[in-house]
């Protein structure tokens, strides 16, 4: 583990204009050869990330904490280092959630981290999708009054009870909250990022101290927001009944799989053969209730993939800005997610070196339930 | 003239005896239709016990999936043994006709009932709740035969509401009185086997074509207004970019369409990934690239894919997490490749897919 | 295809016949879709049996066979033969147990006869899903690599060379031998063991048969049992590696004592005159057993058990050499005293009670100790402990020999790692059964031998590396084809994201990536089918040839509805 060192910068007029200059600089000075960073749409009606090469673009149109994310950065990372290392450095620009991913499924094996400097910010939380859709200026504006007013009631649900939203998981991090007045923190969190911060000619002798306070006060808070968020919702959705009517109005669409970041099969094995089954198998089966929903074993599904990436989830909540018929799936997810990654004292994408608990073998493990069978 | 039955009851209570009846009688040994599940929510449900279809709601404005689709998924491994009937939209229908034809299901032991439609509701109001809301006006609408707006604007401009291939066809559309009449026509020789019992009651009548020409047409003067909108958009690549521009690539028009039917979808698989040297070399062009890419590249991808089978049901507008407009647009490029071919997808069994058949003589204009 | 399955219920003599309505069961089945035809035979297994089978399968040109009789286990492969003998795929046979599992664990007649039924239903289910597999041969390498060139390996290279194969020891040392070159003698025939050490080198040197590596290691061996690449490098720089082929491999590393360094309580390298059991027998071989100070000892003290209660295994040897030990004392220095302290002592088998009991003399006290302490006292070691009724007490020697517990080289995992084979928990390599199989590993066509699988004496030693060679004489007969497993597993090159969570499941490394196509891609000749990667893999784009999931769901569905 590196311990974490920072130098200061002026704060200027805000985080994005920052990052921005920041990169400028380091693509200037060649220590990054392109950048992947969120920049408005043609229509101007979105965000979308761009890998991007030609400085004066960054320039312009770079906007590193858009008010949406509307794709998961870390697919975005990964679409183009699936298939190898870049032949160039380049730095990816993406909330703490987004770094996560990406260092989660870097251990699947669909990101190569070599030449990836993956660069995270203090997040102040991410608006649904759809509520900025109704009107993308006005939300543009809200946005940069919820960061100055630290008012997170219009972010996604899943943002509001976040207590990783200042977590460093990437080789650098913008520290904005709790500095010093005027100034923001680069912070180097492994020698991949000091060494770039020392290329760019950077002292990292500024004190952390403050804003490691500030980051921790404002985790203990979520949290406390978190257990209470996840008691009210488990008094909903807890037993068979509950479930299957959270997920009655769940048309299969698998949306939330897709846009999921950890979500990688190719084929996932809810669209596969295996699920699909003969004409008679599915009267047999109606039969013994006297009806079946057509097609059945959506709660399948959603437990399916529960199990399936619950140890990898990172409580983004892009399945539940992508799923059409507004269940909140991220939030059910996420809170799952936190009790089996607490089994084995595990966080994703919290480090690169620690294997995810479903490859890793432990001759002695969970011998509360192991010797149950004794 | 076709053969009709008649009955003086609402035309949902009299097809919701009838499919208890056939369940009773044993001609069928399920049934497959629109059911409530909650007070909000309606699904597609496999019904074989006749005291399940109390709640059924054959005629339900909803389509939380297309019907085509999941009777591609029902016969895809061969048919049943015994019979099933199915009561399903005409565009529903139309798309499972189109899978037929790609091997993706079977029409074998199966019957369809289908009737003239007046449009689906987007599912967002099975979400909010609208949907229970507005029922009321919508029957007033369809009853009168008039544009409804809360349905799909793929809906609002469809001109085949008429089933094609249907076994039975009910009449709903333009039917002022359908709350206390029901008018089944048998339009198959198949559609017969289930009349059995009532061959004396048959009575000869046609669909009033002069009604159903004029709804036609008010939603043909609805579809070229929607166009007209579209087509301020659609000019050339730039404006598709600035279209899709929200498209997040996730893949749910596809995964909800009824014609998508491929096991790994070409722009899902390995082939359509991005090395280190296609966008090395798209940074050295143009500077800049969207990444994850190809939004676009799929988007073209499945319309020069799908649209000459694109039945316009809407599905994938409203699985759409960023309302991009794709059923209209689907819709539109998806007719205009059609009439080149004087195709109308899922209209007969027997017609080939013009993607498969080969003309000595095709496209003079294009190939000289 | 049409197709055609045959079912054919076999009597067993009385003990399905008497237990299992037979005609019940034939009537049941003989309606079935897809059934050819139902008979019941007395004795399927017999010469007549078969016979009847493979014309059956001719007669009713049968695409598929079910038989209902005794476990697979007794006679899948009996059948699966009658099935080539009847001109059909082997695969596209199942076998229902209706003997073992019905007729043999109930009295109940109709039961026997239902649950008989549903099992037959469920066999022929699944059967309509088998695919024709084909059989593969691979050319097999006779010749043995054996790692390790003391007496474990040794023996094993003796044993198995000959003109038709030929046989590799890698030894890392600069001489064959290992640690028996350090002993004068060996217990307890009490002969210089440079008589059979001697011989057997020599014997090893004039064998064309039989090439050594000295000062050598193996750096890389990837394969199969049967064909083995394996690549030797030398210590020394000027000697370029070389490349071998084997089909088998002998691991025969031996053994180290543990590491007393940073132990405090028995005062190893810091107190003098304290000695490990090998630095003893080191001394004693050079003829002069003396203290620091050049004097003879007049007093010595072993101490027994050193590291067992922190290893938890008993080392086997240590007693009886450290009684070999007293011997050696008494032969050079006839007046000493010497002091066993064990906590407990070791000495099974034929001979060595005898020569325990022949070592026990006057002047040779065996005492019961625990918690010993060695301290200086003046010139003189004290040794303190807790005796047989737990009363602290000591003694005082001039010398005091260690017996260590017996723990794995150092170079034990690098060679684990190298060769694919697991480790036990104490880091010795695991043989694949205990009982069954002692000297073979998870991994086919590798064995272990001697004190590499756990501590041992030197005949328990030569009796594995003949175990390990008279196991690889009879399967890697030179010019033998091998038959690998056919039920393997296959990854979709389509479906494949590349997340490798099937590798970190593949026992028998029989998974690798392909870097390119960024896909896992089984190796059919390694696999052995255990389905591990199939469970693993998330989306499904690993599947077992034999045990795919089609197969399984409609053989359950049949059997439980």
């Amino acid at each position: 583990m590196n311990p974490l060192k920072a130098t200061g910068v002026p704060a200027k007029s805000g985080v994005n204009k920052t990052i921005i200059d920041f990169l400028d600089k380091a693509v200037e000075k060649k220590v990054f050869d392109a950048v992947i960073v969120p920049m408005k749409t043609p229509a101007q009606d979105s965000y979308s990330y761009v890998l991007v090469k030609e400085k004066s673009l960054l320039k312009e149109d770079g906007v590193p904490l858009p008010p949406t994310m509307f794709i998961q950065g870390a697919k975005a990372v990964s679409s183009i280092t699936r298939r190898g290392k870049p032949p160039m450095k380049i730095a990816a620009v993406m909330r703490p959630c987004e770094i996560r991913a990406a260092i989660e499924i870097a251990k699947l094996g669909q990101i190569d981290l070599e030449n990836i400097f993956l660069i995270s910010m203090d997040c102040p939380g991410v608006l649904p999708t759809s509520d900025f859709l109704k009107d993308p200026k006005k939300h543009e504006q809200l946005f940069e009054e919820a960061i100055q007013k630290n008012d997170d009631s219009i972010m996604r649900p899943v943002c509001q009870i976040c207590d990783k939203s200042s977590m460093i998981a990437g080789d650098l991090h913008i520290g904005t909250v709790g500095t010093k007045k005027g100034t923001f923190l680069i912070i180097s969190n492994t020698s991949k990022g000091e060494n770039v911060l020392k290329e760019l000619g950077y002292t990292l002798n500024e004190s952390i101290e403050s804003w490691q306070k500030k980051v921790t006060a404002i985790s203990a808070d979520k949290k406390k927001k978190r257990k209470k968020a996840h008691a009210e919702l488990k008094s909903k959705v807890s037993g068979l009944k509950n479930l299957v009517e959270t997920f009655s109005e769940c048309i299969n669409c698998h949306n939330c799989m897709r846009v999921c970041p950890v979500c990688i099969c190719r084929l996932c094995y809810f669209d596969s053969d295996k699920v699909k089954h003969t004409a008679d198998d599915y009267l047999s089966r109606a039969k013994s209730k006297g009806s079946m929903r057509f097609l059945p074993d959506t709660t399948l599904f959603q437990m399916g993939r529960m199990m399936h990436m619950s140890i990898s989830c990172v409580s983004c909540g892009a399945c539940e800005d992508a799923c059409s018929m507004s269940i909140p799936v991220a939030q059910i997810f996420s809170m799952i997610a936190d009790e089996t990654q607490s089994v084995f004292d595990y966080v994703s994408g919290r480090s690169i070196d620690e294997p995810i608990p479903l490859v890793a073998y432990e001759k002695e493990e969970l011998s509360s339930v192991e010797d149950a069978h004794d | 003239m076709t053969k009709t039955i008649q009955t003086t009851k609402s035309t949902e209570e009299a097809v919701k005896d009838f499919l208890k009846t056939l369940l009773e009688k044993e001609k069928v040994c399920g049934v497959f239709t629109l059911k409530k599940i909650t007070s909000k929510a309606v699904a597609y449900t496999l019904v074989t016990d006749p005291a399940e279809l109390d709640d059924a709601v054959p005629l339900y404005p909803l389509m939380p999936v297309n019907a085509g689709k999941l009777l591609s998924r029902f016969s895809l491994k061969g048919s049943s043994k015994k019979p099933v009937i199915a009561v399903v939209k005409p565009c529903e229908l139309r798309g499972f006709v189109e899978l037929i034809k790609r091997e993706q299901g079977s029409i074998d032991n199966l019957f369809i009932m289908s009737f003239t439609c007046g449009g689906v509701f987007p599912t967002s109001t099975e979400v909010d709740g609208t949907a229970e809301k507005q029922l009321g006006s919508y029957w007033e609408t369809v009853k009168k035969g008039m544009v409804n707006k809360d349905v799909r604007p793929t809906c609002q401009s469809c001109e085949e509401f008429i089933p094609y291939t249907a076994d039975i066809t009910l009449e709903v559309l333009g039917k002022t009185d359908i709350d206390k009449q029901c008018i089944m026509h048998i339009t198959s020789k198949k559609g017969e086997l289930l009349f059995e019992d009532n061959k004396n009651k048959f009575i000869e009548k046609d669909l009033d074509t002069k009604k159903l020409d004029t709804i036609r047409k008010q939603r043909s003067q609805e579809k070229e207004k929607l166009y007209e909108q579209l087509d301020k958009k659609l000019t050339n690549i730039d404006g598709l970019i600035e279209i899709f521009s929200k498209c997040l690539s996730c893949h749910g028009c596809s995964k909800v369409c009824p014609i998508c039917y491929c096991k790994l979808c070409e722009f899902e698989s390995a082939d359509a990934e991005y090395g280190p040297s296609q966008y090395d070399s798209e940074l050295k062009k143009r500077g800049g690239l969207r990444v994850p890419p190809g939004t676009i590249y799929f988007q073209l991808g499945r319309l020069s894919h799908i649209s000459i089978s694109c039945v316009a049901c809407g599905a994938c507008d409203d699985v759409c997490p960023v309302d991009i407009p794709v059923a209209m647009i689907f819709k539109k490029i998806g007719e205009s490749v059609q009439q080149m071919f004087d195709y109308v997808p899922g209209k007969d069994y027997d017609e080939p897919i013009p993607l498969v058949t080969f003309e000595n003589e095709e496209f003079s204009e294009i190939e000289e | 295809m049409e197709i055609k399955i045959g079912v054919y219920i076999c009597e067993c003599g009385p003990n399905i016949a008497e237990k299992i309505d037979i005609e019940k069961v034939i009537n049941a089945i003989s309606s079935l879709e897809d059934i050819a035809v139902v008979e019941k035979f007395s004795l399927l297994c017999s010469a007549d049996g078969k016979k009847y089978l493979s014309e059956q399968i001719k007669k009713n040109k049968l695409t598929h066979l079910v038989i209902a009789a005794c476990s697979p286990k007794e006679h899948e492969k009996t059948f699966m033969e009658v099935c080539e003998q009847g001109g059909i795929n082997p695969f596209l046979f199942q076998m229902a147990n209706i003997r073992e599992q019905c007729a043999w664990v109930t009295e109940d007649k109709d039961e026997a006869t239902k649950k008989a039924i549903r099992l037959i239903k469920a066999a022929i289910k699944r059967v309509g899903y088998h695919a024709s597999l084909d059989k593969k041969m691979i050319e097999s390498n006779p010749n043995v690599l054996i790692i390790g060139g003391g007496i474990a390996g040794m023996e094993a290279s003796l044993q198995l060379a000959s003109k038709d194969r030929k046989v590799f020891v890698v030894e890392k040392n600069d001489s064959l031998g290992g640690l028996v070159q350090n002993f004068e003698k060996s217990f307890d025939d009490m002969k210089l063991t440079s008589e059979i050490l001697d011989k057997k080198i020599k014997q090893i040197e004039t064998n064309e048969n039989i090439k050594v590596f000295t000062n050598s290691e193996v750096a890389e061996a990837i394969g199969f049992f049967g064909n083995f690449e394996i690549n030797i490098v030398s210590q020394s720089n000027e000697t370029e590696p070389v490349t071998i082929n084997v089909g088998a491999i002998v691991v025969a590393t031996g053994s180290n004592l543990i590491d007393l360094t940073d132990n405090t309580q028995y005062g190893y390298k810091k107190l003098d005159n304290v000695l490990t059991s090998i630095d003893f027998e080191q001394m004693n071989l050079s003829g002069n057993i003396t203290l620091k100070n050049g004097k003879k000892p007049k007093s010595v003290a072993i101490v027994h058990c050193v590291g067992r209660d922190e290893k938890g295994y008993c080392s086997e040897i240590c007693c009886m050499y450290s009684l070999k030990f007293s011997r050696y004392l008494k032969d050079k220095i006839p007046s000493v005293a010497i002091n066993h302290l064990y906590s407990d002592l070791c000495i099974p088998g034929k001979h060595h009670q005898n020569f325990y009991e022949e070592t026990k003399t006057d002047k040779i006290s065996f005492s019961r100790s625990s918690d010993i302490k060695i301290t200086q006292k003046g010139e003189q070691l004290n040794l303190t402990y807790s005796d047989e009724k737990n009363k602290t007490t000591n003694l005082l020697a001039d010398m005091v020999i260690l017996s260590p517990a017996i723990a794995p080289t150092n170079d034990a995992a690098k060679i684990a790692a190298i060769t694919g084979i697991s480790r036990d928990e104490q880091g010795f390599f695991e043989e694949e059964h205990e009982k069954i199989n002692p000297v073979s590993t998870s991994t086919d066509g590798i064995f272990i031998v001697g004190c590499a699988q756990g501590p041992k004496n030197i005949a328990d030693s030569i009796v594995q590396s003949e175990a390990a060679a008279g196991k690889i004489l009879s399967s890697l007969i030179p010019g033998k084809k091998l038959e690998p497993e056919i039920k393997t597993s296959h990854i979709s090159e389509s479906f494949c994201i590349g997340c490798k969570t099937c590798l970190t499941v593949c026992s028998y490394g029989a998974i690798t990536f392909d870097e390119t196509k960024k896909v896992s891609v089984v190796n059919e000749v390694i696999c052995r089918g255990c389905g591990n990667c199939v469970a693993a893999c998330p989306s499904g784009a690993a599947h077992s040839k034999h045990f795919n999931f089609n197969q399984l769901y409609q053989e359950l569905k049949e059997a439980v509805e």
